[in-house]
């Protein structure tokens, strides 16, 4: 769900430098100062903005020395850059990337330590309450603003939350069109077979884990593994739990490792994908969304499945035979569950 | 700077930095509240992982007081969750994969150890 944009790539070996220097607060103000790297990804009131910004921590940066009276403005200015990421993100101008994320969470640190550098004297409860309070409200309420900006407005390689797709040309060309029915009519033809499960298992298939949230079952095959859009051998095949036992709906071809797309002889038309931002839980094989700061429920991993791509044999509304899901009217159509 | 003066700057910073993975996992425990309606295993793990939160947030504000005890634990913490990071991030799922879960999950815990560590645990005034 979160990549790295590709304006953003030169700056990341800088935010990755900036958080081995944050537990000391001076000279992470003083390097947060770098971020003035970004602006060439950034155009117009951005660019201005993340200008003034920079020149901010350095003048903030310079009055650690030479002042008493930094702390205030400090966690303003944070906080400012904090929340003028978030109204970004949230409007859409801007797509939450893993650099962007990783800066806040700097930022994060920062303005805890500036908050915790009061020292606390004897003060009534509800400022004892606010401070105690204030810095874990604001990560929630930044991890939440990520968030829905990143669902409300995901880039063109998401197709839902937690998949994404390969890069493609956006139009496919007479021979794409030729190879992917192709591709489709020999899935089809070697799926034949497989109607019945037992089939399936007797041919070395076995089913996955059966969850609760999840209508489709996988059928895997191990000794496929190492296959490449091969339709005599594909790595899964897909069933749907119908109220009336299982349906052969698809096949699911799989590359054998993460970040490694397959062959795309549709273009645009056969694009793979590939789940990302997962949590994954091995109690009842069961799943959720990471948040943006890349954390999960205890007792549950985070994981990225290889590229994949589904061939669905069935007719799959508009969503096509090459999509990454099962059209939610089909789905509802086979299993009754939307 | 004094030793003392240091050593309280050290704890200050590694109760700031375990505030902060306190709150990241009170959110991501909340997030799996609704996957639980139709997981039945995320309604447990959900609740557990709150209840670190909280455990979490109390084990910062007892470090800040100068609870040995306190000190003990969030090293115990810290070192498991490294491990399972590690661990994790050696299988091909993906785990690690990017400069956001390399400095939530690997470098937050290990500044949290070393700030602790150099705090010196006898520097650690034991307020039992």
């Amino acid at each position: 769900m979160y990549d790295i944009a590709t304006d953003h790539a030169p700056a990341l070996s800088a935010a990755i430098l900036l958080l081995a220097f944050s537990l000391v607060f001076v000279r992470l103000l003083r390097f947060l100062a770098g971020r003035e790297a970004l602006v060439p990804g950034h155009e117009g009131i951005t660019g201005l903005l993340f200008i003034i910004d920079g020149l901010g921590f350095i003048a903030l940066a310079l009055g650690v020395s030479t002042t008493t009276w930094w702390r205030r403005p400090a966690a303003l200015w944070l906080s400012a850059t904090i929340v003028a990421y978030l109204v970004w993100v949230m409007a859409g101008w801007e797509a939450p990337d893993q650099v962007g994320i990783a800066c806040k969470l700097i930022e994060l640190v920062a303005l805890g330590l500036v908050m915790r550098l009061k020292n606390p004297a004897r003060t009534a409860w509800p400022r004892r309450l606010w401070r105690a309070t204030a810095f874990p409200l604001l990560v929630s309420l930044t991890t939440i603003g990520i968030w829905i900006g990143g669902l409300a407005h995901p880039d063109a390689l998401h197709a839902h939350a937690g998949a994404v797709l390969q890069p493609v040309a956006s139009v496919a060309t007479p021979e794409e069109r030729v190879a992917a029915a192709r591709l489709l009519a020999d899935t089809k033809a070697s799926l034949a077979r497989y109607q019945d499960p037992a089939a399936a298992v007797a041919a070395g298939y076995k089913p996955g884990p059966v969850s609760d949230a999840d209508p489709l079952l996988h059928f895997q095959n191990q000794a496929n593994i190492g296959a490449v859009l091969d339709p005599d051998r594909p790595q899964a095949l897909v069933y749907a739990r119908t109220p009336v036992g299982l349906k052969l709906v698809g096949a699911m071809y799989q590359m054998p490792r993460v970040g490694q797309w397959g062959p795309d002889p549709g273009g645009p038309l056969t694009q793979w994908h590939q789940h990302e931002g997962i949590c994954f839980s091995p109690l009842g094989f069961e799943f959720s969304f990471e948040t943006p700061f890349w954390t999960c429920p205890v007792g549950s991993g985070s994981i990225t499945t290889p590229p994949m791509l589904h061939v669905w044999i069935i007719d799959n509304g508009k969503s096509g035979p090459f999509a990454a899901e099962l059209d939610k009217a089909a789905r509802h159509q086979l299993t009754g569950r939307s | 700077m004094s030793e003392t003066t240091a050593t309280e700057s050290r704890i200050e910073a590694a109760g700031v930095l375990v505030v902060l993975q306190a709150s990241l996992s009170l959110i991501a425990g909340l997030s799996a509240i609704p996957f639980g309606i139709v997981e039945p295993g995320f309604r447990v793990l959900s609740v557990l992982t709150i209840l670190v939160a909280v455990m979490m947030f109390w084990l910062a504000r007892n470090l800040r007081r100068g609870r040995r005890w306190a000190w003990r634990w969030l090293v115990l913490v810290e070192v498991l969750s490294l491990t399972i990071t590690v661990l994790l991030a050696l299988l091909p799922i993906g785990t690690i994969r990017g400069p956001v879960p390399v400095l939530v999950n690997l470098v937050m815990p290990l500044a949290v150890l070393v700030l602790l560590a150099t705090a010196s645990r006898h520097a650690v005034p034991d307020r039992r």
